[in-house]
């Protein structure tokens, strides 16, 4: 099944429109005109956004075919231009394929489908091929090479602007030593000032795909990206997109395109979470908005003068008198049994009773007949509006309305309906909108009544609630197409009804593993975080939002801390400050999360990175130059959870590493006083050597690690002068066999003895081993469970 | 005193000092955390000793640890100082509280350096109550106070170049007798005095000398000079405790000379572990009171904040819950006035010798 979609975020939807009223001008002078929207406003910035189509299109080409991502970049001067060559190890494109993947520039009626995927960022590779093109005057260069195949392809590819079809012109064969994939090699007019978006954007890249390996060359320098895992991201499936997440625009084109004749089969074929029951709802919202609903009137009641029997008794001629009084009866009972009767029902239930007594009395009430009598029965169930509408007004308002004002009111809306004859009550809402208004206005000027707007908008919708969707036959799929109006209609009505959330399970997050890892490939922090939310929903497009903090390390310190946006694993690299997830960031407390945050708002100080992904299947941007993620409530909300996720862990880090350094200060300072003390002790008393390491383990509450030797045995006693338990693991390298040692094994590696003691040790406690040794062995203690700065080794 | 008693009490100190130090030893051999003890120093922590009859230090400890970075540095400092005193004994030489701050900077351990002399000062407090050691007998001098003598008393004072004999009227200037840092090298020999009258400010005690005071009433008249030094309020706790003279103190009315008084009366809170050595209990105040403002009709200033705070930390202070001076107190609140000592002087020079002082003394049953 096919499944088209594009949005008003979409290069394809709006340029087509912006094309449509140039088509007499050459697709050279659309694109200059519209250089900016196409990123390719200047040399600086061309060259990136010419970098990045080819690297998007060279991470889609080799994920899609489930191969791990090598991409080679390189950049040269050339004279007056600048070369620009990317390769890929994809599966490599043949002749045929050409024209499907450098298509048709802005005709293109390739639309997106809705799932997630580098595509839906960018106008394409065509677009830097025709940059290319228009400013250097020399043709793409592509090699080529599938798998398998014993040589490469060469082509050399143009755009023809007339006719806005790509044009192979030279083809050749050649070697290359990779393969299968693909280089395509542009010449531009360009410059390398926006160098520093260009290596944010390919370093980027590389954070958010640490399944690819990645390489830079420039002119003057070299940049090499490796792969942090041979897991590639999971295949997206493709989903039908939601009915509230659709534009007029892109449902008009999938009308235009859907095989479907009926609007119920177009409703459950093309779009996801629809059900026959939805379609109804949708339908029935279509028909109240395409037809308008029918005023529904009580029947008369006994003692009214009105008779429907009688009536429809005296429309019925010629059909004997037992045949006639039966369906006159059987007409009335049905009216009388229904609460209150739209025409249409009228016409339904003379249908029915004519279909009965015809079986019965064999003979048949056709259509004039049931119609005379229809119109009769709608006659008497009219005869009296106002009642109704006096019923409904004096509900819908408050008991406070003096009673003639909501009676003068009454009687004006049902003289509007007995005004319009020949529409058998059948109004749209803007119509019943219409009366109310006009009867309320006259009864405020002839009555001195007052009807403020929630009293009107009280008697309009219990007027609405009252009046029944029409049974007509909704138009079908080829009409709708025909008429923007009623394509319209659908639209509201596929929004107004309730449908539950698409699902979530088309997006591939990066997950928060790769995140870390990603981030610990390109950044030499101390400390990562990262954390992915479960998917949610805007508008009818699922998403999913992730974030990582790198801290420390060799970052700067002191400067502002880097903030990452990614929208479908692609760096966004300009507009930072238009960004939604700018402005999150920005908006958090950061102290909180014990980061300098001058003035308590705006981007963090410090040593960190800040990297936010955003996943949909349809990420909403700014802009059609898709550089920052716009401003909705649903995505920043997200965001900003997963950004206080991982910034918690990050507060737990900072938070002990403080702890920790004041520890180590006071250490430092203690190591310094303490020694000088003792020896100045030592003076004074004409005693031996102090040795201080017990006091001052307990002085640091550390864990103290002793030996004691008493001849050839040895002893080594943990003493835990801290709060809280500990656990750790001993190892003592001996230089002679210690024998069997109780509680610890011994292994003997290379002529030494690794005696190993797992043990937890209770606040204010100690534990020891004990083993017999010869009288020379040389002992090596290490410790793990602990950290260094809560340990003292004295053994 | 005897040369011999003089090395013994040395000797003793430096008993004292090395003691403290091998303590300091011994908790480090033991791998515990050094400490040391000491009563806490606060008005809070000071209680009447019924025996003694002075105010001395109660149960309440504060401890020196090296469990925290200034409680090391303390710590260390102490054992620094110990070592100079220690050698300073051995020596036998002497030293004085403002030296000891400037020796400081030539410990070798930048730690082990004073940053003020309030601190050296402490410490050596400290060491003085740990030690039970006076720091006369670390041979640490203060600075001179310059507090003086006058009246008719013959003393012996054993100096550096000799024995001199001194009579406290006779032989002396204007100026007077200068008290010596260590009063008990003085030995007392006659005396015609029959009481001694101790004076806050310099101008008054020249007032009175002038007018021949000490003459007239055969008066030993002690210049306390400001808060008096140690050697000042043992001097005076010697002539009350060995020539049973009645001792008065004169100082001018506002709460800080009640304190003056107070440190004579009942010692003082930072030296209470020496009270037993310093006050004087029977030392009686003459004024100026309050009562005094409002009987002669002096010249006074108004009270300022800190005046106010002061007197009612007094209403706290143990020592000065009495009935007199909680009345004495409460009107000074009351009038929120003060007066100093030479306000007397608007009624005539002669005023305080001729009138405010015989009333004041008879009324004390003194003359």
């Amino acid at each position: 099944m096919t499944s088209y979609q594009s949005t008003l975020a979409e290069e394809e939807g709006i340029a087509e429109e912006l094309a449509e009223a140039q088509r007499s001008i050459s697709i050279a002078e659309f694109f200059e005109k519209n250089r900016q929207m196409l990123g390719f406003d200047s040399g600086a910035r061309a060259l990136v956004t010419a970098v990045k189509e080819a690297v998007d299109n060279a991470l889609d080409a080799t994920e899609e075919s489930g191969i791990l991502p090598d991409i080679y970049v390189e950049i040269q001067e050339n004279d007056d231009y600048y070369r620009l060559i990317v390769e890929d190890n994809g599966p490599g494109i043949t002749k045929e394929q050409i024209p499907k993947i450098f298509g048709k520039l802005l005709y293109g009626s390739r639309f997106h489908a809705r799932e997630q995927n580098r595509g839906q960022q960018g106008i394409g590779i065509s677009a830097a091929v025709l940059y290319a093109q228009l400013t250097s005057g020399k043709p793409a260069k592509i090699t080529s090479r599938t798998k398998g195949s014993a040589d490469a392809k060469y082509f050399e590819l143009t755009i023809d602007t007339d006719s806005n079809e790509p044009e192979i012109e030279g083809e050749d064969t050649t070697s290359w030593d990779r393969p299968h994939g693909t280089r395509i090699e542009l010449e531009m007019e360009a410059n390398m000032r926006a160098r520093t978006q260009l290596h944010d954007y390919v370093k980027h890249t590389a954070v958010v795909n640490p399944h690819a390996r990645l390489e830079l060359r420039e002119p003057q320098d070299q940049f090499k990206f490796e792969r942090a895992t041979d897991q590639l991201p999971e295949e997206t499936e493709e989903i039908r997109p939601h009915p509230h997440g659709v534009e007029l625009g892109t449902l008009q084109k999938m009308l235009d395109a859907t095989d479907s004749y009926s609007v119920s089969g177009f409703l459950q074929g093309e779009f996801t979470r629809v059900g026959g029951k939805t379609a109804q709802k949708v339908i029935d919202n279509f028909r109240d908005r395409h037809f308008g609903r029918e005023m529904a009137w009580n029947a008369p009641a006994a003692h009214e003068e009105a008779d429907v029997e009688a009536a429809v008794s005296e429309a019925v001629a010629n059909k004997g008198a037992e045949a006639t009084a039966e369906f006159a009866e059987s007409v009335a009972t049905a009216v009388a049994d229904a609460s209150a009767v739209t025409h249409s029902q009228i016409q339904g239930i003379a249908e029915t009773a004519a279909e009965n007594v015809a079986d019965a009395y064999d003979t048949t009430f056709g259509s004039t007949v049931r119609q005379k009598a229809v119109e009769a029965a709608w006659e008497v169930v009219t005869d009296e509006r106002t009642a109704d509408v006096y019923a409904l007004v004096n509900e819908a308002t408050t008991d406070r309305k003096d009673d003639a004002h909501v009676q003068g009111l009454a009687e004006r809306v049902a003289a509007k309906f007995e005004d319009d004859e020949h529409s058998h009550d059948r109004l749209t809402h803007d119509q019943v909108d219409d009366y109310v208004d006009r009867a309320a206005d006259a009864t405020e000027e002839y009555d001195g009544a007052t009807f403020g707007e929630t009293a009107r908008e009280k008697v309009l919708d219990a007027v609405w609630e009252r009046m029944a969707t029409v049974p007509d036959e909704p138009p079908n799929i080829g009409a709708i197409d025909d008429d923007r109006d009623t394509a319209s209609e659908l639209h509201e009505a596929m929004r107004e009804a309730d449908i539950i959330a698409p699902p979530t399970d088309c997006l591939s997050p990066i997950s928060d593993e790769l995140v870390l890892a990603g981030l610990q490939k390109e950044f030499d922090a101390d400390f990562y975080a990262a954390s992915t939310r479960d998917a949610s929903v805007h508008g009818g497009d699922p998403f999913i939002v992730e974030a990582g903090i790198a801290y420390g390390g060799d970052m700067e310190e002191g400067s502002s801390a880097e903030v990452m946006r990614f929208a479908n694993r692609v760096p966004l690299v300009y507009q930072r400050g238009a960004c939604s997830i700018t402005d999150v960031v920005k908006r958090i407390n950061w102290r909180n999360y014990k980061l300098d945050q001058p003035g308590g708002s705006g981007i963090p100080n410090g040593p960190a990175v800040i990297m936010v992904h955003v996943a949909s299947t349809n990420v909403p941007f700014t802009s059609e130059s898709k550089d920052a993620v716009a401003n909705v409530p649903e995505i920043e909300d997200e965001v900003e959870r997963v950004i206080r996720e991982a910034a918690r862990d990050l507060k737990s880090y900072l938070k002990k590493r403080r702890s920790m350094e004041k520890r180590r200060r006071k250490q430092d300072k203690l190591a310094t006083i303490l020694p000088a003390m003792a020896e100045k002790l030592e003076e004074v008393t004409g005693e031996g050597e102090l040795h201080i390491d017990d006091s001052l383990a307990r002085i640091m509450n550390n864990v103290l690690v002793d030996r004691e030797r008493d001849g050839e045995t040895v002893r080594l006693i943990v003493e835990n002068n801290d709060d809280t338990d500990v656990s750790l693991e001993l190892t003592d390298i001996v230089s002679e066999d210690p024998g069997e040692v109780e509680d610890a094994s011994v292994v003997e590696m290379d002529g030494e003895y690794f005696v190993k003691w797992t043990t937890t040790v209770t606040a204010g406690q100690e534990a020891s081993i004990e083993y017999s040794v010869d009288g020379d062995a040389t002992f090596d203690v290490q410790v793990e469970g602990i950290e260094d700065e809560k340990l003292s080794i004295n053994a | 005193m005897s040369t011999d008693s003089d090395t013994q009490s040395e000797a003793d100190a430096r008993e004292q000092l090395i003691d403290l130090a091998a303590e300091f030893y011994d908790q480090f051999a033991g791998g515990e955390v050094p400490t040391m003890s000491l009563p806490t120093r606060t008005k809070s922590n000071i209680e009447y000793d019924e025996d003694m009859d002075v105010w001395v230090y109660g149960d309440r400890e504060s401890t020196r640890s090296a469990k925290t970075v200034s409680g090391a540095q303390k710590l260390l400092k102490a054992t620094y100082v110990i070592e100079f005193l220690a050698q300073q004994l051995e020596e036998d030489r002497s030293s004085t509280l403002r030296e000891l701050y400037y020796l400081s900077e030539s410990f070798d351990h930048e730690e082990a350096q004073f940053t003020s002399q309030d601190e050296s000062n402490q410490l050596i407090e400290d060491l003085e109550i740990v030690s039970d050691v006076r720091r006369e007998e670390f041979h640490m001098r203060p600075e001179e106070s310059g507090a003086t003598v006058m009246g008719p008393l013959l003393i012996r004072e054993q100096t550096r170049r000799g024995e001199r004999e001194i009579h406290c009227q006779e032989d002396v200037g204007e100026g007077g007798y200068q008290i010596p840092n260590n009063p008990d090298t003085i030995e007392f020999l006659d005396n015609d005095a029959d009481f001694a009258l101790c004076v806050e400010t310099g101008g008054m005690r020249d007032r009175l000398v002038e007018n021949g005071f000490d003459e007239q009433h055969n008066c030993i008249v002690v210049h306390l000079k400001g808060q008096p030094a140690r050697a000042t309020r043992r001097l005076t706790k010697r002539l009350h405790d060995e020539l049973g003279l009645p001792v008065t103190v004169f100082t001018d009315g506002d709460p800080w000379s009640y304190r003056i008084y107070g440190s004579v009366a009942y010692g003082s809170i930072k030296s209470a572990h020496l009270s037993e050595y310093l006050a004087t209990p029977d030392a009686q105040f003459i004024g100026i009171q309050p009562a005094d403002i409002v009987e002669y009709d002096l010249p006074t200033d108004p009270l300022s904040d800190s005046d106010v705070n002061a007197l009612e930390s007094e209403l706290e202070d143990p020592r000065f819950m009495t009935d007199y001076w909680e009345e004495q107190i409460e009107l000074q609140l009351d009038i929120e006035k003060k007066a100093e000592q030479q306000s007397l002087a608007a009624r005539g020079l002669d005023f305080v010798t001729d009138t405010y002082l015989p009333e004041r003394l008879t009324e004390m049953n003194v003359i």
